[in-house]
Formats: C-alpha cells, structure tokens, sequence
C-alpha cells in the first residue's frame, strides 16, 4: 500500500511538473538541491565522519568504527558540557520563557500603562549579537568596576557580590542568565502574537466569572496558547543545546572546564585539537539530544499541541 | 488595540477606575523590569563618554566632561569601518539572496496544491532548527575545496542558504494570507504562473518581504560561528568576530574603549530597529511559523 500511495504521489508531482515549470524549477527543484548540497550533505557527511580519526589535514582518514562514540561515553569533558546545557536549558525555561510570558500578558491583557514601550524595551537585547552582549556584562559584572556590584553594595546585598565569571558554582547561570536576558524578547513577542488569536469573548467570559489573573492565565491563556508554547519552547531547547557566542567571548569554559557547552567542546576539539572525528561525534551528540529532547517534551507535556 | 471592554459600557468609567490603582503598581513593576532590559546599554553608553578620571567616579556617574575619544581610538585601532563595512555587505546580500532563493518555494507552498508539500515543508523546518555546530566541520571542507574558505562571498553563500529555510516559512505565511480572488482574477484572465507570481503575489507580499529581509539582516550582523570558523585574514572580519579583540587585557583595562566599540557595532541594527521596528514587534511573523 505504502508504495503504491508513493508512486501515486510521484505520478502527481511528474504532472504538476508539467503543468507548473516554473514553480517546479525555482520553488522545488533549485531550492531542494541547495538545500542538499549545503546543509543535507554537511549532516550526512558529519555522521560518516564521527566514525573516522582525522585531523583535517591528512588526506587519508582512518575508520575507527565506534571508538568515538566509546571514548565519548567516557569523556568527562563531554558529561560537564551536556549537564551544562541541560541546566542552560532549565535556566532558559524558567526566566526568560515565563518572563516572556508575564510581559505578553501584561501588555495585552492592559494590565499595565504603556505597553509598547515596555515591549520595545525587552524586545531591544534580541537585536543585538551575543558577542557585544557578552561584553556588556563583562563590563557590568566586572568585581571591581563593575556597576551590578556597586549597585548591591549600595543597597546593603554587598554579600550578594560573587565572583560572577571566576566562581565555578554559579558561572554557568551567569552566562544561562545573560543569555535569558538578551533571549526573553523572543518568547514575548511570540506570546503576544498568539495572545492576539485568543478570541476576546473567551477573556470577558472568564473575567465576568471572577477570574483573577492567576485563574485567567492557568486556565484560559496557557491553554489556548499551547501551539505557541510548543514553538516557542522546541526555539528555547535549539537556542539551548547550541549556546557558544557567550561561552566564546566570556569564559572559554573557564574555570577548569566548567563552562563548557556542547557547541564549545566540538568548536575545540575540531579547530584547536585538530580531532575532527570526535567533534564531529560531538556534533551528533548535539543533534541527537536535540532531538531527544524535542520527541520526548512533543509526546508529553506538548502532546498533540502542533496540531491544536 | 485589543482594549477589554467591561461587560456593560456604562459600568466602563468605574471599572476603570478601580483598576487604576493595581494598574500603577504593575506599571512601576513594568518599568523597572524595562530598566533592566534597557539599563546595560545605557550605562554602556554613559561610559564610552567618559574620560578615565571620569570613569573612577564610578559606573552610575555622569561624566564630568563628554568625550569621543574613545570612539576615535577604537574605531582606529579596530578597523571598524571595514568590520562595519564587511558586516553590512555580509547581512543585507546575505539577506537579499535568502530572501531571493526563498521567494518561489513560498509561492508553491502557499498558492499550490503541491505533492509531497509535508515533506517539502518538514525539510525546511529541520533546516532552521539544526544545531550549527552539526554542519561545522564539512562545511569547512567543503568550502576549502571550492576555495571558498577565508572569502566574503563564500560566506555570503553560505548564509544565504542558511536564511532560505526561514525565510520559506515567513513568505510562506505571508502568501497564504493574500485572499485567493485576486488569484483568481488574473488566472481567469489567462495569467500563467510566472505572472500570477510577478505582478499578483509579489507585489503584495512586499511587506513580508520586508519583515523576512529585515530579520534575516539582524541574525545575520549577529551571527558569529561562521565568520569566526571560515575567516581568517582580518580585512574579512563582521564586527562579531572583530570585536572579539575588545575582550583583551588591552581594551578591557579602560571600560570606556570596549563601550564605545560596543555602541558603534549596535548603531546600523539601532537605525533599521528604528526604522521597522513596528512590524518586527508586533509578532505578526509568528504566523508562519505554526505550520
């Protein structure tokens, strides 16, 4: 059956074809094969070679089988990394995901003046690179110079005041939160679109209930907005397991390695020590957590939540 | 725009006023959380205008004396103006080619009964989520063997068709929403394809044309992987990867320097967040992405 419905499928498209040249040409033809020459066949390409040792020199690359995959259940660097992209994960579920929230229902919900300029506000930090808000808060951060300690200290919480990028316990939130912080626009404004779709009947029925804001967010925006919630939570878990501008310019998994992400540690091995393969079975790793984690979170609590 | 109205008009002045009291309170709550969100930049700003006397008054005070030495300086040492130049030429061609390749496969997702369109639309939604960490490694090689590494225009392909696939799913959301009549009217009219496409759907999709452009233009000035992994010589640098240089006992040493090269790589996005800066936050691109 399974191929019968394919062959009938490819007899329709060779008559669409026909019928539709130039739609065919340049809407299917030529972007599919860009698509595959640059990023199907990297993919495909990066699979083969985390199988190989390689120092991307050579000419000739060695199979190893799975030996990369062996030294990497093993490698502690690489259990840092991963434990610390799933905290990064955690940390960006938790602030700027429900901040985004917050602020989309504030806005639209008139529940405070000036909305637009709040929304310009938050929405500001998604335009700039990683790059200069890394050193924004190298700046802001700095111990001795720093304004966000002297503005602690000025306000009595001086015991607050850590070692925000030395201090192996907490540098990995201080980049997570960075992060939030320049990521939290994002989830706004997808949360404000979709707060736009939920039909105002269903608010003023729920306000003539009663309904305090709690009530009105757990039971009537969360779950009208579950397909948004979805991409926005699959954009968050993508943005998560592929952190590297910030840990580049502000840590370099510094102290000891403890800052190390995923996309790091194949950025080192590749480039540095000149160990192609294992990165590139470090860049399956990151694919396949990725994926993982997609599956996993789209079957529970996202059960069914693309096609509401 | 989507004011709450009470359920009775004439209970809509009290209701109102009842509210206003919890509203201020919120309104407060709302600005000091956009203190946060805007406060960093503003004491990056304060600071590239200070002297270094200055600069010891602390980071909260104003300076005593407004200078542009800094940027003078930085903008000196650095290059900026051939990062800025590269960083330009790199966003709005890079931009310009995605939206380009992106244009036709938009229109057939949208305005054609097209076989096999899941498939079709499920490969260019991997295409945007993937890790680019994943592609690193060949498409290094690859662009070694085109003798395309280290170039501008290997990294200007290369971002084109890494914008494509988003910008499939933007124009595509745009395109489905132009009413299916005025198809219809140019296609009793005899319009082949191609014109239902040039003068019907082109034309109006101009303004997600200008959404897609833009955005793409931003991830592109801010992107940063690529260029650090497929350049080398600095004359091809984007301000991402040049800037890197700020964060060095050199500059980070005397803050006004790094703050002052941080402004001037944010000021092109500051202009075009300006000028559009309506359609890039009022959402209406989330569309296109909710399948």
């Amino acid at each position: 059956m399974a191929t019968s419905r394919k062959q009938r499928e490819s007899r329709s498209f060779l008559v669409f074809a026909r019928n539709h040249v130039f739609v065919t040409i340049f809407g299917v033809v030529v972007p599919v094969l860009l698509f595959l020459a640059l990023i199907g066949y990297p993919i495909a390409y990066t699979i083969y070679l985390s199988f190989f040792q390689w120092n991307g020199m050579a000419p000739v690359k060695k199979f190893v089988g799975l030996a990369n995959y062996a030294y990497l259940t093993g490698d502690k660097y690489f259990h840092v990394a991963l434990l610390n992209n799933l905290k990064w994960l955690v940390v960006s579920l938790v602030f700027p995901v429900t901040l985004g929230f917050l602020i989309a229902y504030a806005m639209r919900l008139r529940v405070v003046y000036f909305p637009s300029f709040l929304r310009t506000a938050v929405f500001f930090p998604v335009t700039m690179s990683l790059i200069a808000v890394g050193l924004m808060f190298l700046l802001i951060l700095n111990p001795i110079f720093g304004a966000f300690d002297t503005l602690l200290r000025s306000v009595g919480l001086g015991f607050l005041v850590r070692e925000w990028f030395g201090d192996f316990h907490i540098a990995l939130y201080t980049l997570a939160v960075i992060s939030g912080w320049a990521f939290t626009g994002l989830p706004m404004i997808f949360y404000f679109a979709g707060l736009g779709d939920v039909p105002k009947e269903t608010i003023d029925a729920a306000r003539i209930e009663g309904a305090g804001h709690f009530r009105m967010m757990t039971g009537v925006a969360l779950p009208q907005l579950r397909p948004v919630t979805a991409v926005v939570v699959m954009l968050t878990l993508f943005e998560s397991l592929k952190a590297f501008d910030l840990v580049a310019v502000l840590t370099k998994g510094a102290p000891f390695g403890t800052t190390n992400v995923l996309g790091y540690l194949v950025y080192l091995e590749s480039f540095w020590n000149s160990r192609f393969g294992y990165g590139a079975t470090l860049s399956v790793a990151i694919l396949v957590v990725s994926v993982a984690l997609a599956a996993l979170l789209l079957s529970t609590v996202l059960k069914g939540a693309f096609h509401e | 725009m989507s004011e709450v109205a009470p359920a009775q008009p004439r209970n809509r002045k009290r209701f109102q006023l009842r509210n206003a009291g919890p509203k201020l309170v919120a309104t407060l709550l709302a600005l000091a959380l956009a203190a946060i969100f805007l406060g960093p930049m503003y004491l990056v700003v304060i600071t590239s205008i200070k002297s270094n006397k200055d600069f010891l008054a602390g980071p909260f005070a104003w300076p005593s004396a407004v200078t542009f030495e800094p940027y003078r300086q930085v903008w000196q040492e650095l290059h900026f103006g051939d990062l800025l130049g590269n960083s330009l030429l790199y966003a709005s061609t890079g931009a310009a080619l995605a939206v380009l390749l992106a244009l036709v496969p938009a229109f057939a997702l949208s305005r054609f009964d097209l076989p096999g369109k899941t498939v079709l639309f499920g490969m260019f939604l991997t295409g945007l989520m993937l890790p680019q960490q994943t592609v690193l490694i060949p498409l290094y090689a690859t662009l070694r063997t085109l003798h395309l590494l280290d170039s501008k225009i290997g990294l200007i392909i290369v971002h084109g068709i890494y914008g494509m696939p988003a910008q499939i799913l933007i124009l595509r959301g745009f395109m489905t929403a132009i009413p299916s009549e005025i198809e219809k009217a140019a296609r009793i009219e005899g319009a082949t394809d191609f014109e239902v496409f040039w003068k019907v759907i082109l034309p109006l999709s101009v303004p997600g044309i200008i959404v897609g452009y833009s955005l793409n233009f931003i991830a592109i000035w801010k992107e940063f992987v690529f260029g650090l992994v497929f350049l080398n010589h600095e004359t091809n640098f984007p301000v991402t990867v040049g800037m890197l240089k700020l964060n060095s006992d050199r500059y980070i040493s005397v803050f006004n320097l790094p703050a002052a090269g941080l402004v001037i790589s944010q000021i092109p996005i500051i202009i075009l967040f300006v000028l559009c800066y309506r359609k890039l936050t009022s959402g209406n691109f989330v569309g296109a992405v909710k399948g």
